[in-house]
């Protein structure tokens, strides 16, 4: 919300200058967001006398005047062509940094000094658009500060204001704050009653909807000219943002700004007395000021007369009803509208209005009489008109402020302070608040809120007023004491963490993607997944949230390969929402990655090579294994949208699933335009086991030496070596130690549809020293196995 | 025969020292004391004399092989270290090419300033806590004392979910405070805990993305006050920017807690002299926190008497651009690999 400093001192007698008090504001509550000079780049542009214009000697368009600037004569070459000797004009002096940018310096135009510059409208920022220079009122002296002739001296403060502190929406309610803070009084307000002069016209009311509308008050002014407002008032709402429209509608907003209370001014004339506050039938409908049909219904308050609704309570005149140029008698209408009543309907209608934030948050109902004999005053000072009696209507719905019962020894426990009760009292009254000791020992006191302050409820309501008031910053520092403990750590945390530290040090750079995806891209990967709809996304392409990372992580690979980003090593841990059939969601942790480009970054030391199955597959046995202290299992299969032949499912050794791997299918790598073969997983982590069994079987080092012998066969080409490996450990389990494969060939020497496939085995006793006949009889059985079980042949 | 073995002597140490090889030096030491090299032709003689010339002839013998020995362990030594410097020579590589390139993986800038702020706080004593994404209404609003009407909602802008089976309401978490009510519910002080988790807002613009990363944290005991918040969320600032820095706390609003406060801290960019990043006023506004608000204890069962609380909760976001430096939120979720890189 916006203020002015001149606007301030109306209430307030303060000396602070504006940067102190928006300094001040800012330690209590209300930020200061910004502070505005309105003379900004017009501190040296000075009113000045055209003595004489003369043509320039050295070019025909231009003019060389003489100005008169209080004691000086300054000699301007000039282009416009409105002026004439005896104006007043805005000179902008040499030094002067304009609001348009422009900086004046001295210089000669075509051979003649100028000592200065002529100003339009839209130099001095006041226009857009502006034609010749200024000139000004002639009464105008000069030498006068340009920014005093056109009213811009002011300073504008730019307050936040939270949304508990809705009695500060109003200057007064500012001033109030300054003056707790300061010590200093405010000034009071004019509150003698305004004179009836027409006694026989009598607002009448109807009050049918007392809940919605606890207060309302209506008065009728006759005779009223509408017309512009004067200056100070145009002024006034101009710097704080709001268009001056006429006297009547720029009253009711000054008072709406002065006074935090919202009034409206109905024509007389376009209504049918009486006016009647009351719930909108359902379906109603009511142009409102905006020009807009607005469709009510029966959960709505509106004021209206026999006919029609006229407006929407506290929120928005209706168009039919308001003031215009012809408007010579009024309705004016002072209220308190219930503010939940206000946000429902505000929200329902999507109808924001400086009335509803205003009324929403609550005003002071207690002060609508005094802001009804103001507005009155104002109206008949500035429009004429003649006023009736005022009409209040008490619904009787809302509550004078309740007493809270607070005990300084507890708000000095809780705030870590050592106020007396008298310092805290005093913060309190200064605030409006009625202090009553309910103990002889200063041990309880009752305090009763003033009537805009609709968020003091509690004590802590009233701790907070205090320190706020003693100053937040001289609240002392200490640490809390807490005990020791050894908390149970978080083991999707601690396994999440474990694994962003191995694949980071296997090269792996995380990703963060959002939970939300495009549909269209969900349905590709999870085609039997129904995603979660979010009901008011941002735009299609985050509508859903995701059922898998690999959507959203494939994604973000595609735009690194469009930026030339070829070498990818991405990772994402997350959650993935999951609808169940029950209706219900669950969200478990996956990890995801992507993998694709070169092996290693290009150097003059090796020879490019793309990434392939085999390369994911090696970091997730590495990963997997360090995890769970044993190498996963990977069998054929995973899903559609992987390459058939090289996919594969991921699991634990007890064959608990965990995701898949594999490449991405050459087909959806066309579809969605993707050059660059990908490798892709996605694992559970759930499924991981929370603390890996500690190996204390058997010492898996042997101290006696073992045996390193090689077997070379011949199979058919598509032999799973995974089996044949499987069925060779599993012949002897504690004598072989090891079976890797360590060569596989095709090609000349090798029958067509055939392979070479060589195992190399360690065979070793962990308490002996294996003889000759027993690693013969144990090779043996081993070539028997894979001969009989593979259809192989030893080489 | 003085004069022979005189003789031999000249040519066999003139030979080692223009031998140009191991296998030539062993050939001279066979050719000159081998058993039928040519020492022991001449000492063939020494029968013949008398014993003072055999002691002689002997005495000149004996110093013979001891000189012979020494200039040949001298030449081979001579001839070896030629070798290593041929060899050192021939092993030369061009140290100025780069090595191989290993890049090393990167943890995501909002995974590394969240793993730094819950060590802080762990080591005080605060352990993590989680909760899920999505969300009831009375846990991200209503337990946290945001009745439906509440002007305070407009301050989240909220994505909705269509709503569970038994008919509550379900939305994304607007931020990390829902946990606090999940740790909260059913238990009793002395409470507490950090929770780090992603948050989510319709907004995106500039400077908001509509996911984001929030960390909430809070105590519930007995004797809990406002002046060990502020002392807690010092200590943490000057421990995560890793230097002393004025922190201010500032009265504001939040629902949930009563007093609230925004704390700021100095900026790092001008030493709080004004500069764009804190927009001329010297300061940075970086958490939010407050005693626990009564009715967020009542809803979730503590007694309000005898308990107080107090809780914080700080944007990722904003303390890892502060701390690291990247410009440009958006950026974060790209995930383009060259920010990953340079952000690591």
């Amino acid at each position: 919300m916006k203020i002015t400093l001149d606007w301030l001192r109306d209430h307030i007698a303060t000396d602070l200058d504006p940067a102190t008090i928006g300094a001040r504001l800012t330690m209590a509550g209300l930020e200061l967001d910004a502070l505005i000079r309105l003379d900004q780049g017009l501190e040296q542009v000075q009113v000045g006398l055209l003595e004489t214009v003369n043509p320039h000697p050295n070019a025909d368009r231009l003019t060389l005047c003489q100005v008169r600037v209080g004691e000086e004569l300054l000699e301007i070459v000039c282009g416009a062509k409105n002026h004439r000797p005896g104006d007043k004009v805005a000179v902008a002096r040499i030094g002067a940094n304009l609001p348009n940018g422009q900086e004046i310096q001295l210089g000669a135009i075509r051979g003649v000094t100028s000592c200065g510059m002529l100003c339009s409208l839209k130099e001095l920022g006041l226009a857009t658009e502006s034609d010749g220079v200024l000139i000004l009122d002639p009464a105008t002296p000069h030498g006068l500060p340009i920014a005093q002739a056109l009213g811009k001296q002011d300073v504008v403060l730019e307050l936040g204001i939270t949304p508990n502190r809705g009695d500060c929406l109003g200057v007064r309610g500012v001033a109030r704050e300054l003056a707790a803070l300061t010590a200093q009084p405010l000034r009071p307000l004019e509150a003698s009653l305004v004179e009836i002069t027409a006694p026989e016209a009598v607002a009448q009311v109807e009050l049918n909807d007392p809940e919605g509308c606890p207060r309302y008050a209506g008065r009728i002014i006759r005779g009223v000219k509408i017309g512009p407002s004067p200056a100070w008032l145009q002024q006034r709402l101009e710097a704080v943002g709001m268009r001056a429209i006429n006297n009547v509608v720029d009253i009711t907003n000054y008072l709406l700004l002065d006074l935090n209370q919202p009034l409206h001014a109905f024509d007389l004339n376009r209504l049918a007395l009486p006016v009647v506050v009351r719930r909108a039938v359902e379906g109603e409908i009511l142009r409102t000021l905006d020009g807009l049909d607005r469709t009510l219904t029966a959960a709505m308050t509106v004021i209206a007369d026999q006919a029609r609704p006229l407006a929407l309570a506290g929120i928005m005149g209706g168009e039919e009803s308001g003031v215009t140029e012809a408007t010579t008698d009024l309705f004016l209408e002072a209220a308190y509208f219930d503010p939940i009543r206000t946000a429902r309907t505000g929200r329902r209608l999507e109808l924001v209005s400086e009335s509803r934030h205003r009324f929403e948050r609550g005003v002071d109902p207690e002060a609508i009489p005094m802001v009804m004999e103001r507005a009155t005053r104002m109206i008949l000072d500035l429009a004429g008109g003649q006023a009736g009696p005022v009409t209040l209507h008490d619904g009787g719905t809302w509550h004078a402020p309740t007493p809270i019962l607070y005990r300084p020894e507890r708000v000095n426990r809780m705030g870590g302070i050592e106020l007396t009760p008298h310092a805290m009292n005093t913060f309190l009254i200064a605030l409006g608040c009625q202090v009553t000791a309910t103990a002889a020992d200063d041990s309880r006191f009752l305090v009763t809120p003033p009537s805009w302050r609709h968020d003091l409820k509690r004590e802590e309501d009233l701790l907070e007023e205090i320190i706020r008031l003693y100053g937040y910053d001289r609240v002392p520092t200490s640490l809390p004491r807490l005990p020791a403990t050894a908390p149970i750590p978080d083991p999707i945390r601690q396994l999440t963490g474990k694994i962003r530290a191995l694949l980071v040090g296997m090269g792996y750079q995380e990703a963060l993607d959002y939970a939300f995806v495009s549909p269209a891209i969900q349905q590709t990967f999870q085609p039997a997944l129904t995603p979660l709809a979010l009901i008011n996304p941002l735009s299609e392409e985050q509508s859903v949230l995701r059922t898998d990372l690999i959507a959203g992580l494939l994604e973000s690979a595609q735009r690194n390969l469009n930026r030339g980003n070829l070498r990818l090593r991405l990772f994402e841990t997350g959650r993935v929402f999951l609808p169940q059939p029950d209706g219900t969601l669950q969200e478990p942790e996956r990890l995801a990655g992507v993998l694709s480009g070169p092996v290693d970054p290009a150097s003059a030391h090796v020879v490019a090579r793309a990434v392939d199955f085999f390369d994911l597959k090696g970091d997730l046995e590495s990963l997997l294994s360090a995890l769970t202290g044993a190498l996963p299992g990977f069998t054929p299969g995973g899903p559609e949208f992987l390459h058939p032949a090289r996919k594969a499912l991921v699991a634990l050794p007890d064959g608990t699933p965990l995701g898949w791997m594999g490449q991405l299918h050459p087909g959806l790598m066309e579809k969605l335009d993707l050059r660059k073969e990908l490798l892709l997983f996605e694992l559970e982590l759930a499924r991981l086991p929370e603390n890996p069994a500690a190996k204390h079987q058997e010492a898996t080092t042997s101290r006696f030496p073992g045996i390193q012998s090689d077997f070379t066969f011949l199979m058919p080409e598509r032999t799973p070596a995974g089996n044949v490996v499987q069925a060779v450990m599993a012949v002897d389990e504690t004598l072989i130690r090891e079976t890797r494969v360590t060569a596989i060939y095709t090609g000349s020497g090798v029958p067509e549809g055939s392979k070479s496939l060589t195992l190399s085995l360690l065979l070793q006793a962990s308490d002996r020293t294996l003889t000759d006949a027993e690693s013969k009889s144990l090779s043996e059985r081993i070539i028997a196995c894979v001969t009989d079980g593979f259809g192989a042949a030893l080489r | 025969m003085l004069d022979a073995l005189s003789r031999l002597r000249t040519t066999a140490l003139d030979e080692l020292s223009h031998a140009t090889s191991p296998a030539e030096l062993e050939a001279i030491r066979v050719k000159t004391l081998g058993k039928k090299g040519e020492l022991t032709l001449i000492l063939r003689g020494l029968g013949q004399m008398d014993n003072e010339q055999r002691a002689t002839l002997g005495a000149q013998a004996n110093a013979f092989k001891e000189e012979f020995a020494q200039s040949l362990t001298a030449r081979m030594e001579q001839l070896k270290q030629a070798e290593l410097t041929q060899r050192l020579e021939r092993e030369w590589v061009d140290v100025t090419l780069p090595g191989r390139p290993r890049p090393p993986g990167t943890l995501h800038p909002i995974t590394k300033a969240q793993n730094e702020i819950i060590a802080i706080f762990t080591a005080m004593g605060f352990p993590p806590a989680s909760g899920p994404e999505v969300e009831s209404d009375w846990h991200n609003f209503e337990a946290l004392n945001i009745p439906p009407d509440h002007p305070a909602r407009e301050m989240h802008d909220t994505f909705y979910l269509p709503p569970s089976p038994d008919g509550r309401k379900r939305l994304l978490r607007t931020h990390t405070s829902p946990v606090q009510i999940r740790v909260m519910e059913g238990r009793q002080p002395p409470l507490r805990a950090i929770a780090p988790g992603k948050v989510f807002r319709c907004d995106s613009d500039l400077t908001h993305t509509p996911m984001f990363h929030q960390v909430e944290g809070f105590l519930v005991d007995e004797g809990v006050h406002f002046g060990q918040l502020k002392g807690l969320l010092e200590t943490f600032l000057i421990r995560f920017f890793e230097r002393p820095l004025p922190v201010r706390f500032r009265p504001s609003f939040f629902p949930f807690t009563e007093p609230s406060a925004e704390v700021d801290m100095g900026c790092l960019f001008c030493a709080g002299q004004g500069c764009r990043v804190c927009k001329k006023t010297g300061w940075l506004e970086v958490l939010g926190c407050g005693l626990i608000h009564p009715n967020v204890l009542t809803n979730v069962g503590i007694d309000r008497e005898r308990y107080t609380g107090f809780a914080f909760g700080m944007g990722v976001e904003r303390l890892a651009m502060l701390k690291y430096g990247f410009p440009d939120l958006r950026a974060l979720f790209e995930n383009d690999t060259r920010f990953l890189t340079r952000y690591a």
